[in-house]
């Protein structure tokens, strides 16, 4: 069966490659009930540049195929390529130098370092990478998200869309070709809600960065380029 | 239905809640207080078991008194033997007693091979009390007829005896009729000066060991017939005899000088095992701040439900000194049984049979140290519990690790807690049996932990303004300084039981140094004793004819006892606990006209090399300072029987390392130059000539007895090793404990630590690079704790060996090299387990929405 693609019309350069191609790809895990099978069998080819919705009731493997693409997860079959590398034979610690140069990610729960300033977190990345400009690019990716004033603040001492601004400066400032958000607003209000998200679409625009964004929220599903519905651990259908 | 009732009941009283909810919340079980439980068991074990040790060993002392005294009374004439009128009044009384002298000698076997011996001396009717051991079983007189001669079984597999052979003791010969492996008067000690030879007393005179200034003791002992005690019979003998300078001692005094090292011994371990319980209570802190971390939903959800702060706050301390009792009951339970166990393990070791048992008082003592450890250093974080708000419950933060305490309690709560650390150091000090010690030890026990604090400012403060290029090693200091930081804790847990045990080893160095490698390059070769004035000049022939013998010094040697101190009797002196020694039993003293080459004088003058008017002495500074003895002050001795009041004229500094010829009191001339006496003399000789030296004056002088100081310093050498050991052990405790503190610290960071390095690795670190970043903290951590440990232990050893043993100190880098080095291993074994555990962690279950 072909793989499901997001049209390449959607694309800004139809002829390049797909940025990820996924083929077959299964995810079945241990529990005390027995094997549980997750993932079975997706095909999926996302082009560069696109934004794509994850939408599927909960259970329906969306994190989980969010996890495997960030090579947090392995898959027990199948192939994901990401940027042309092929990622489900790499090990831990090239999956790693393949996140902090390629992709973002941004969690419903942040997923802040507790320990560190809204700074530190936002340099962390750029510093593993060994960018010697990494505390002032990281100060200009907190200006960006208008948090020019909470650089020495530590994450217990933000609100929650604050946290949130810091998250997605963090995995902004890299400028990764891949952002990966799973329910980036499901821990926030409204309001502050579609204000991180009208900030995500922005730098995501700005960079060209290709976004693919789990959500249960209908209308930020549709300011999506397309929306890819998944269910019982395989893809439904995809609209446009 | 009962309990029904008792619950309505108790659910009316206000005072009841905190119960109700500790009681609710302690059924979820212990987790996260498993670390206050350990380390509050482990010290109050520690100082139970050596309380119990102690108490076992005091009151097989106390219940053996008798025997080891070798009687109901003992009366000791010191050099001077005592008058027949003495025995002849007790017997009158319906006394059973016995006579016996102790002196040293020179035993030679049959192949010309000889011994320094401790001779005992013994008349028919020992022993009086309990029995002796003799193999083959025989009874004492058969065992001591006509020239018998019995030895302990180490000196017969030494010279190789057999049944029968003929030896040589002074000028007579003796026959060896078997072995004697158990005295009932004797404490087992260390054989230092001569191991056990026995013969009759009646044999004495022919050996012609007796001589004017031999050095012996003369001893009484009673068995008394019902009636009057001992002591009233001690006060009809001093009504009757008068003060002659005798010692009478009742079984109460048995063993002074033991006890009173016994209690020294106990009294260095209750204070390591206190430094064990102070690591311990670091542990409860830590433990105590990681639970209420753990707890800060529950809490906020009571505080939502309408718990005020002081409930939250009682229903927490509640629980932590249930458990704290817990801890401390633990620790009871195997401070009780260890003892038992200890005393099978230790019976040869130990100078006496313990009375094996459970002693409440020690355990007692060892319970109250726990508990008021438990609630000095748990008051604090359990105080913060009151701070932590209901708003907790909505706002996913960290807590931060300096919340204060509510200001409106905060004086109370350091007035509390100042109240616990004072009962602290209180009990510390009002039960130990040396309070200025104990005092000392506190004052260094707060001074160490000051330091590592100290030392953990530095290190976050440092670590803060460090800015290195590489992001392993910035991530490494930053964990360092970061809120939440362990680094106080883990440098204090690990650093102070590294400080004992850094102290310890320091210790032992310096006097295994002096030892072994300094006393033998100042010290003589033998000590020659005994050498009658009519033998002086054949003593110095021989050794002018041996060309190996070198640097002959000689001096009168006379015993005397301290009567009186500035009219006060000696028995009632007030002294330093370090120089009572010298009030009792016979002290060697000499007597000079010029000073004496080396004296070191510290006051006062010498007397004109020519003197002969009124008795003056020149006396140890050291003990004059403990006595409270000046310049001027009078101090009666009794010498050969007779009490000579004295003036002391000048205060010397004596250096005890030389191992020369050191008398605390060296007299004027004049008025002891005509008391008869001996000689006594050193002399240096090339290892492989001083068997051929001994043979040659012992063989021309028999009742001369050569101590080679070389037997002496090995002798010395194995006990102290054996001191070391039971010192490094207790040591190491301490250790435990701060490795059983820094485990915590490290199990209660690794929630955090997991979920860090998680993150890191989503955000693209290697493992390389989060494992090179821990190992960069650990390391730090490591090399702070061991240099501040280092430190401490250099002052502590510094102090003990200058000030204590005024003996000469070095710094020893080697060890301090091993102790920061060790230092290092063990804090980065810690940070690596506790770093493999995070980097296995998956990270798919941590970020997955919450």
């Amino acid at each position: 069966m072909d793989a499901i693609a997001v049209s390449p019309a959607i694309a800004k350069n139809p002829a390049a490659p797909p940025l990820v191609e996924v083929r077959g790809l299964t995810l079945t895990v241990p529990s005390a009930a027995g094997p549980v099978n997750i993932l079975k069998g997706i095909d999926l080819d996302i082009p560069s540049g696109a934004a794509i919705g994850l939408v599927g009731p909960s259970g329906s493997g969306k994190t989980s195929l969010l996890m495997v693409l960030a090579g947090l997860e392995r898959a027990t079959d199948g192939s994901v390529t990401l940027a042309g590398q092929p990622i489900t034979a790499l090990g831990e610690d090239a999956l790693a130098r393949l996140r902090r140069d390629q992709v973002g990610i941004v969690f419903q729960a942040f997923h802040l370092i507790p320990t560190m300033t809204a700074l530190e977190n936002v340099a962390i990345p750029l510093e593993l990478a060994g960018r010697p400009d990494a505390l002032a690019r990281a100060e200009a990716s907190l200006v960006a998200v208008g948090l020019g004033h909470r650089l020495t603040h530590l994450p217990g001492q933000l609100s929650g869309g604050e946290q949130q601004r810091v998250a997605l400066a963090r995995a902004f400032a890299p400028a990764p070709r891949l952002l990966l958000a799973d329910e980036p607003t499901g821990n926030l209000d409204q309001a502050t809600g579609t204000a991180v998200m009208d900030l995500l679409f922005k730098m995501r625009a700005e960079l060209g960065t290709t976004l693919l964004l789990i959500t249960h929220d209908v209308t930020l599903a549709a300011r999506c380029d397309a929306v890819v519905h998944i269910g019982d651990g395989k893809i439904q259908d995809v609209l446009f | 239905m009962d309990r029904v009732f008792l619950l309505l009941f108790l659910q009316k009283k206000k005072f009841s809640l905190p119960f109700l909810l500790a009681r609710r919340e302690l059924r979820g079980g212990l987790a996260g207080l498993r670390i206050v439980l350990a380390c509050l068991a482990l010290g109050v074990a520690a100082i139970a078991a050596v309380g119990s040790l102690r108490a076992g060993v005091a009151e097989g002392l106390a219940h053996d008194g008798a025997r080891i005294l070798g009687g109901d009374i003992a009366i000791s004439g010191g050099n001077q033997p005592l008058p027949a009128a003495l025995g002849d009044w007790l017997r009158a009384r319906g006394a059973r007693t016995s006579e016996v002298v102790s002196l040293r000698s020179m035993l030679v076997a049959p192949g010309g091979d000889r011994v320094l011996v401790e001779v005992k001396a013994v008349d028919g009717a020992w022993p009086l009390v309990g029995q002796a051991e003799v193999a083959p079983a025989q009874g004492m007189a058969a065992a001591l007829a006509g020239r018998g001669l019995l030895v302990e079984p180490v000196l017969r597999d030494r010279l190789g005896l057999k049944i029968g052979d003929v030896l040589k003791l002074g000028r007579a010969s003796v026959v060896m009729h078997g072995t004697l492996s158990a005295e009932p008067d004797r404490v087992a000690s260390p054989a230092l000066f001569g191991l056990r030879a026995m013969v009759s007393l009646s044999l004495l005179p022919q050996t012609g060991l007796i001589q004017p200034g031999t050095i012996a003791q003369y001893q009484l002992r009673a068995v008394l017939p019902a009636g009057p005690g001992a002591a009233t019979v001690a006060r009809e003998i001093r009504a009757k005899f008068g003060e002659q300078g005798w010692r009478i001692r009742l079984p109460g005094d048995a063993a002074q000088g033991l006890a009173q090292f016994i209690d020294r011994t106990s009294l260095f371990m209750t204070l390591v095992g206190l430094t064990s319980l102070l690591v311990g209570g670091i542990g409860v802190a830590n433990g105590v701040r990681a639970w209420l971390e753990a707890r800060v939903r529950t809490i906020a959800t009571l505080r939502c439900l309408g718990a005020s702060g002081g409930l939250v706050f009682a229903v927490a301390l509640i629980q932590v000194m249930a458990l704290a009792g817990l801890g401390v009951l633990l620790g009871l339970v195997a401070g009780a049984l260890l003892p038992i166990a200890a005393f099978a393990l230790l019976r040869d070791v130990l100078p006496v049979p313990p009375v094996v048992g459970v002693f409440p008082g020690p355990l007692a003592l060892a319970a109250l140290y726990g508990l008021l450890t438990a609630a000095a250093f748990a008051l604090w974080p359990l105080a913060r519990a009151m701070r932590i708000p209901g708003a907790a419950l909505f706002r996913d933060a960290l807590q931060p690790s300096r919340v204060w305490p509510p200001q409106g309690g905060m004086w109370w709560l350091i007035a509390g807690n100042a109240l616990l650390v004072l009962a602290l150091i209180g009990l510390t000090v009002l039960t130990a049996p040396e309070r200025r010690f104990a005092i000392w030890f506190c004052a260094a026990a707060v001074a160490t932990l000051l330091l590592f604090r100290a030392g953990g400012w530095l290190v976050m403060a440092a670590a803060r303004r460090l800015r290195p290029r590489r992001v392993w090693l910035r991530l490494g200091l930053a964990n360092l300084y970061r809120p939440g930081t362990a680094t106080p804790l883990l440098l204090v847990s690990l650093g102070i039981g590294l400080s004992t045990l850094a102290a310890v080893a320091l210790i032992q160095g310096n006097v295994r140094r002096q030892v072994s490698q300094q006393l033998p390059e100042r010290a003589p070769s033998f000590f020659f004793i005994d050498i009658q004035d009519s033998q002086m000049a054949k003593f110095r022939a021989i050794l002018a004819a041996d060309p190996a013998a070198t640097d002959l010094r000689e001096v009168p040697s006379l015993r005397a006892r301290v009567v009186s101190v500035n009219g006060v009797p000696a028995q009632q002196v007030k002294a330093a606990p370090d120089t009572t020694w010298a009030l009792r039993g016979d002290r060697g003293l000499t007597y000079a006209g010029p000073m004496p080459d080396g004296t070191q004088m510290v006051a006062g003058q010498w007397w004109p090399p020519d003197y002969d008017g009124k008795p003056l002495l020149s006396f140890d500074a050291v003990l004059a300072a403990g006595w409270g003895l000046k310049l001027g002050d009078p101090i009666r001795l009794n010498v050969l029987g007779r009490d000579i009041d004295f003036t002391v004229a000048n205060l010397r500094r004596i250096d005890w390392g030389t191992l020369g010829l050191n008398f605390t009191m060296i007299a004027s001339p004049g008025l002891l130059a005509h008391a008869p006496h001996s000689h006594i003399a050193t002399v240096r000789a090339p290892e492989a000539d001083q068997a051929r030296l001994l043979r040659a004056v012992t063989d021309a002088l028999p009742n001369v007895s050569g101590i080679r100081v070389a037997d002496v310093l090995r002798a010395i050498a194995g006990l102290l090793e054996q001191i070391s050991t039971a010192l490094a052990a207790t040591g190491s405790l301490t250790l435990a404990a701060g490795a059983l503190v820094l485990a915590g610290a490290v199990a209660a960071g690794q929630r955090r630590r997991i979920r860090e390095a998680v993150i890191l690795k989503t955000l693209g670190a290697t493992r390389g690079q989060i494992r090179a970043a821990w190992l960069v903290e650990f390391g730090i951590l490591g090399l702070v704790a061991g240099g501040i440990a280092a430190l401490v232990g250099l002052a502590a050893s510094w102090a003990v060996v200058v000030l204590v043993m005024h003996a000469e100190w070095v710094p020893l880098p080697a060890t301090l090299a091993a102790v920061v080095l060790g230092c290092v291993v063990l804090m980065l074994g810690f940070g690596y387990a506790g770093t493999e555990a995070a980097l296995r962690a998956k990270a798919a279950p941590l970020l997955r929405n919450e």
